[in-house]
């Protein structure tokens, strides 16, 4: 793995205990970290798309974030992509790069939301400037597998 | 999913959400805290703890061995910068006793995007730096101290980060002994 | 209780860190103990490393960089490995093992790095705990060529 990726996980870390500990009351707020995430998704996949063709439709915009965009982040692409074709999609990384390091398993569970929630919002925000409005949430059984759950908000 | 190579240069999209990572944390700094000379310190204080883990995998991939004097340091600071960030700072002005020097930038990867508003001019957007330099190098048993002394963010042609080596710091003794 | 014949080359492993704290303790064969608590045996353990370490560096006839490496008994070999960051790792072999630094360098490199530096949930002054990192340990050490060889 590249040197600056190890550097941008250290970043991570910081920002997770930074947002962790002015959120002390409630533990399982993480929105902060979701909004650091939607900012940045929001600016670089404007950078990514930049010289790329126009996409065509949803599912296109969605292939395009499981595969370049997931490996220029994480290394790797996305392991599964579904749909109900109804505007649910979800995106399963059997390796998430944030938990790779934590766990294979369940210990340090609890732990889990906080490290993929600055994640749910860099798909929130990479959708958003391509003009999908979305809640995404992820679901964590056994680490280091995430599933992302894309809901489409049909205007 | 068919593993097809993307068009996308990955080194630079990963770079890039690094700069707007930091980014989105020193505004997120700057809403939490009313005093810009806080937020400095915090981005100092999670440098520091980024610092003290980073060194690690600096060794790891360097393994390389404690320096043999402060120009030796100087020089692995260099190195590190080239390895994390992918810079290529120069090692300059040195002082006449050879323990302080500076690091000279002509790009720093941090303000990629950056514009300072007035308001913010006394926010040393870059001091997540010398949090990282204090940790590393404290883990190392030494003592250094960093400031920035030029700041492209703020107009000036470079930006110049100064190092200053304190002490060495001595190793622990197990008790019992002496 | 069946014990593999090709684990017989690898007795067990203690990590410090810089103040001496017994961060790691594991073992895959020692089949007699030293009759004190885990804790006791290793402040004497970094005691007596401490001591060694300072002690064959004074009466070295040259300087030296890394001072002292390990030691032989008749059972057993000590081998032993400091970072610059001040960690050390210390693992007990058969006598016949060979290129044990190695295996140090790569155990800390390759495992200690990735999965305890690295783990954002571990405290770095806290004993290690993490599943995973034990884990990758068990099988770093089963296919290095001591594990392997005999």
């Amino acid at each position: 793995m590249a040197s600056q990726d190890v550097l941008f996980e250290f970043l991570h870390h910081e920002i997770v205990a930074y947002c962790n500990s002015k959120s002390k009351k409630e533990k399982e707020d993480v929105s902060e970290l979701e909004y650091i995430g939607f900012a940045c998704g929001y600016r670089i996949i404007e950078r990514l798309t930049k010289d790329w063709p126009r996409f065509k439709e949803e599912l296109d915009m969605l292939k395009f974030l499981c595969t370049d965009f997931w490996s220029s982040i994480y290394q790797r692409q996305v392991d599964n992509l579904r749909t109900n074709h109804q505007g649910v999609y979800v995106l399963f990384d059997n390796e998430f790069r944030f938990l790779s390091r934590i766990s294979e398993g369940n210990q340090y569970l609890e732990f889990a939301p906080q490290y993929v929630s600055y994640t749910c919002g860099l798909i929130r925000g990479a959708l958003a400037n391509l003009g999908i409005t979305c809640i995404v949430t992820a679901e964590v059984h056994l680490m280091p597998a995430c599933r992302f759950h894309i809901q489409v908000q049909k205007s | 999913m068919a593993r097809q190579t993307t068009k996308l240069d990955t080194k630079k999209v990963s770079a890039e959400l690094f700069t707007l990572t930091y980014g989105a944390l020193v505004t997120r700094l700057l809403k939490d805290y009313e005093n810009i000379d806080d937020v400095n310190k915090q981005l100092e204080r999670m440098g520091y703890n980024i610092g003290i883990r980073l060194i690690e995998d600096f060794l790891a991939k360097t393994n390389c061995g404690r320096c043999y004097d402060f120009r030796d340091t100087a020089e692995k600071i260099q190195l590190a910068f080239r390895t994390y960030l992918g810079v290529f700072p120069q090692v300059s002005n040195w002082s006449a006793a050879n323990d302080e020097f500076s690091l000279l930038f002509d790009n720093n990867p941090l303000t990629e995007f950056v514009e300072l508003p007035d308001h913010c001019l006394n926010l040393k957007y870059s001091n997540i730096f010398a949090g990282i330099l204090r940790g590393a190098c404290e883990m190392v048993q030494m003592e250094v101290t960093s400031w920035f002394v030029q700041d492209q963010l703020k107009g000036d042609n470079i930006t110049e980060l100064r190092i200053k080596f304190i002490k060495k710091l001595e190793d622990a003794i197990p008790v019992g002994e002496d | 209780m069946i014990r593999s014949y090709n684990a017989k080359m690898i007795y067990n492993l203690y990590i410090f860190d810089k103040t001496g704290k017994l961060l790691f303790y594991t073992e895959w064969n020692r089949f007699k103990q030293s009759g004190m608590s885990r804790n006791e045996e290793g402040k004497l353990m970094y005691g007596m490393l401490f001591s060694l370490k300072n002690f064959v560096t004074k009466i070295s006839p040259y300087d030296m960089k890394q001072g002292f490496l390990c030691f032989k008994t008749n059972k057993y070999a000590l081998h032993f490995m400091e970072t610059p960051s001040g960690l050390k790792f210390v693992l007990n072999t058969d006598i016949s093992a060979q290129k044990v630094r190695e295996i140090l360098q790569q155990l800390y490199n390759n495992v200690y790095v990735n999965y305890v530096t690295r783990n954002p949930i571990h405290n770095l002054q806290d004993s290690i705990k993490s599943e995973l990192f034990k884990s990758k340990l068990n099988s770093f050490m089963k296919q290095t060529h001591i594990y392997l060889s005999k």
